[in-house]
């Protein structure tokens, strides 16, 4: 398969879309099902919302502690715990989970953000007891056996190594530790070499019994079942778990970088340059959350986003360029993502910032502004199409004190914007001096004609341990 | 990272449709209407959201092609999108995006097919763009060499920098020497330099009859407006010949291959690979089910051994796909560091020995049975997924009624048919190895 839209635009576009608001072009409004919310004595929160289409239930589960909550020194413990899960418990060793699970064609997966851990589960309707079983057992009792934590261990420190195989995969972990240095979003979420390296038993031990508790808890089950059945055996499967204080996760507002910095990570075998550039972008609450999908849209969120035009249906520079904002607890990383043979790598870079630096002086017009709104509300229903997405999604919205109303509410949010909101929302948050510049290539190839995007150019070789935490902070004021 | 799911996604859908059907034979209401062109229309509605998924297969991908010119079927793919006659250079994105919708394509061995998602509004549109295409294609030099890059850079990111993609590509060109799947669906580096304006224009006039296309379409919609809008704008483009028949069949292997590809890495990486049939072959099922024992889940046979038990790789997978002609059965793993290769290769052959020595349990049969059929729903939950499956389905296995007689195809699987084709394709003659050996090239110093 070779799909014409990178598999990193589309990415991008499925962000703009599925993390944020909905509505429909035609329709005269995208309303989010009916669905049940529920607090158990235990202070779990449980949603249920029907979806009859195939005869599969999903379960989406968030626990409000992702890796920013790891120690510092072990950053991969809250991804690592979450991997434990279904690798041994109080009734099954992880032999046995594997076994069940399969046997009946269930699925289950879990891991770590920054900002949280999830868990997500689906299963043919006729199995949802046993479905139910496996997915509280992993929830529930865990037993990190240590057999099973010394083999996870080292698969991934392998995985490292294997990620730092292929620029794409390690990029973002580059961008956000050169990003957000000191800040807890600098922080890989997988760990790196030496983090992973140090974990032990007793510290995924730790974080699961600090913060897997029931008020941590969030859980939207979502397919082919009778909301009032499904919510008995949620109870009666949830109620027992004891209620438990857990200290509150906080993440500081991180501050934007003033000024500009340039890191270069020396890949010898590239023969394309892959790079980020960007600053700190939104939080999820941000208040202009919909007005900057719509512009981000227009910018580098879609096909023929400007940023796209310019790199590649204009230039043939790449196959595939965009942007997105990641937005978080706290405002997360923006960034412009591309990737161009090594001769045009400077071409390409200064291409991007020309594109960024128009996007500043002309703005959108009424034109751009029309079709961008189109294409949101047109694109929008197809990511709430299936139970899991709605699971998902409800997940989502609860943790970051969200409602229906985001989806509700999206379609007259959008069709009320105007030109003065777009020019607004691109000055404000749109970086155009302050730029943290991110490249992976071959450095014997562009190191000296990049040299000119900074002050000073930071390198690291592919080779070494980490993604350059320890590169000195500020060393890029004007 | 693990890898222990990757490259198996499409013939897992494929055989999972097949059982699912008699549980949603009531609500899958296909409704069919060949064109005077010969243009088969496939329509399903579905009322869930107000959006439609329109699909274009056209049997013509890089199977098609030939030395000089490999790539050109994809490289083509990318030229539709690049303006025709009443919507010229860049309106065909920037319309349909304006009218809410997006689109994407992709090329196979086999096929190129064009991928449209869209409000139900914007019905009329799409029909317009498809039909302006097909009939007024532009040839536009400039548009042609900028594209060039586009897709350069395309093969840079799925093969330079990507060192599985690279090691697929040569496992490929090893397994096969006769027949036109040796070649890379996006091309070889030199092919993409080279091809020429009337290659281009040759390889539409063959593959881009609308006899040769198969259109397929589910969602907010009904059967009758579909089919009114494809007599309007589709049924008077004229229909030619079809792309001339493939007759290269592939030679029978007579013994195992072997190719290395050495290159800065830090981990190494090993695929194998079995000529195997195509879907209309009568053993595609079993294999489909043996697949499923072998590499699905955690509890899959490789997984346990390999990965689990042994720990000698960080990640398994593979399998094989629904294909026109013979394909490979393809297993890929990645060994954890210090872990030779050759330990991996020779605990996979263990494995395969077992399989191919004695029987599957009738609890792995039924596993395999289950997890195709949660699959099918899955696939089935999306008006998206309905629509690849449908035409995927009436392309590679010729009808898409065998959706139908492949229930029963399905269930008459035995255990003693695992072993057989087990017997049959894991054979050692029959195998290429390739492995990507790690150097370590030292990057200059500052």
């Amino acid at each position: 398969m070779k799909l014409r839209l990178s598999t990193i635009l589309t990415a991008f576009i499925l962000l703009a879309s599925a993390a944020a608001v909905a509505q429909q072009a035609a329709a005269p409004s995208l309303k989010l099902p009916a669905y049940k919310k529920i607090k158990l004595k235990n202070g779990m929160t449980i949603m249920l919302v029907e979806r009859h289409t195939v005869p599969l239930i999903g379960f989406n589960a968030l626990l409000k502690a992702g890796s920013v909550a790891d120690a510092p020194g072990k950053e991969g413990t809250a991804s690592i715990t979450a991997s434990m899960l279904r690798k041994g418990t109080k009734k099954r060793t992880a032999d046995q989970f594997a076994q069940e699970l399969d046997f009946i064609g269930g699925q289950f997966s879990a891991g770590a953000t920054a900002d949280s851990t999830s868990l997500s589960s689906q299963f043919v309707k006729k199995d949802i007891n046993q479905g139910l079983d496996l997915f509280a057992d992993a929830l529930l009792n865990p037993s990190f056996p240590a057999e099973e934590f010394t083999k996870l261990q080292k698969q991934r420190l392998d995985g490292l190594k294997s990620a730092k195989d292929q620029a794409q995969a390690v990029i973002g972990n580059y961008f956000n530790a050169f990003l957000f240095a000191g800040h807890p979003y600098s922080r890989p979420t997988e760990g790196d070499e030496k983090s992973v390296a140090g974990i032990t038993r007793d510290d995924v031990t730790k974080f699961y019994q600090t913060y897997y508790t029931p008020g941590n808890m969030i859980l939207t089950v979502a397919g082919d079942f009778s909301t009032p059945e499904m919510e008995k055996l949620l109870t009666e499967k949830f109620q027992a778990w004891p209620a438990k204080t857990s200290p509150a996760v906080t993440v500081p507002v991180p501050t934007p970088f003033t000024g500009k910095k340039l890191l270069l990570v020396d890949k010898p075998d590239s023969t394309q340059t892959y790079y980020r550039i960007g600053n700190v972008g939104i939080a999820r609450t941000n208040p202009d959350r919909v007005y900057l999908q719509v512009v981000n849209t227009l910018f580098g969120g879609r096909f023929t986003s400007m940023i796209n035009t310019e790199l590649r249906i204009k230039t043939g520079l790449t196959y595939g360029a965009g942007s997105s904002f990641d937005r978080r607890r706290q405002p997360g990383p923006f960034f412009i993502s591309t990737y161009t043979k090594n001769a045009s790598t400077t071409e390409a870079i200064d291409k991007t910032l020309e594109v960024l630096k128009q996007l500043h002086e002309k703005g959108v017009t009424e034109e751009q502004l029309k079709s961008a709104k189109a294409y949101i509300k047109g694109q929008f229903p197809p990511s709430v199409e299936t139970g899991s997405q709605l699971a998902g999604l409800l997940t989502e919205l609860e943790f970051y004190g969200l409602d229906e109303r985001e989806i509700n509410d999206l379609y007259a949010r959008i069709d009320a914007m105007t030109l003065a909101d777009a020019q607004r929302v691109i000055k404000q948050y749109y970086p155009m001096d302050n730029l943290v510049l991110v490249l992976i290539g071959k450095k014997a190839e562009i190191g000296e004609a990049v040299k000119k995007y900074a002050t000073k150019m930071e390198t690291l070789e592919i080779t070494d341990p980490g993604f350059g935490a320890s590169i000195p902070a500020a060393s890029g004021a004007k | 990272m693990k890898t222990h799911n990757v490259r198996r996604c499409v013939g897992l859908i494929l055989c999972s449709c097949v059982l699912m059907l008699s549980a949603t034979a009531q609500n899958f209401d296909v409704k069919t209407h060949t064109l005077k062109n010969g243009m088969k229309v496939l329509v399903q509605e579905d009322h869930t959201i107000p959006n439609v998924a329109l699909y274009i297969f056209y049997r013509i991908g890089s199977r098609n092609e030939r030395p000089g010119t490999t790539g050109i079927s994809h490289f083509f793919e990318h030229m539709m999108f690049n303006g025709a006659k009443k919507y010229g250079p860049g309106e065909f994105d920037r319309t349909m995006e304006a009218a809410g919708g997006s689109n994407n394509a992709y090329t196979s061995r086999d096929v190129t097919v064009y991928q449209d998602w869209f409000p139900r509004s914007a019905l009329d549109l799409i029909f317009d763009l498809e039909a302006d295409r097909i009939e007024n294609l532009g040839f536009d030099p400039k548009i042609i060499a900028s594209e060039r890059g586009v897709v350069a850079s395309e093969r840079r990111s799925s093969v330079d920098a990507s060192n599985f993609g690279i090691l697929f590509e040569q496992l490929y060109a090893t397994a096969f020497s006769a027949h036109p799947y040796q070649w890379p669906v996006v091309g070889w580096m030199v092919d993409i330099d080279n091809w020429t304006m009337d290659d281009l224009k040759h390889h539409f006039e063959m593959g881009y009859s609308p006899s040769n296309a198969t259109m397929v379409v589910v969602g907010d919609i009904t059967a009758e407006e579909i089919f009114q809008r494809a007599e309007k704008t589709l049924e008077p483009i004229p229909s030619h010949a079809p792309p001339p028949k493939i007759t290269t069949a592939e030679p029978a292997q007579v013994g195992e291959r072997r190719v290395t590809v050495s290159k800065f890495a830090q981990l190494p990486i090993v695929m194998m690979a079995w000529h195997v049939p195509e879907a209309a072959s009568p053993d595609f099922y079993a294999l489909n089910l043996l697949e499923t024992i072998l590499l699905d889940g955690q509890s899959s046979r490789l997984y346990q051994r390999v990965v689990d038990k042994d720990q000698l790789a960080i990640g398994i997978g593979g399998g094989f796909g629904a294909t026109l002609d013979p394909t490979l059965f393809t297993i890929t793993a990645q060994p954890k560091a210090g872990i030779e290769p050759q330990k991996v290769e020779n605990a996979v052959y263990e494995e395969l020995e077992r399989a191919r020595k004695s029987a599957v349990s009738d609890a792995e049969l039924e596993k395999a049975r289950n997890i195709v059929l949660a699959n099918f729903y899955r696939q089935m939950s999306t008006i998206n997924g309905r629509a690849n499956t449908l035409g995927t389905y009436e392309v590679f296995f010729g009808d898409y009624h065998k959706l139908f007689t492949a229930v029963d195809n399905y269930n008459k699987v035995t255990k003693e048919d695992l072993q057989r084709v087990a017997q049959k394709y894991f054979a050692d003659k029959n195998r290429t190895v390739a492995t990507l050996v790690p150097e370590k090239e030292e990057a200059p110093k500052q």
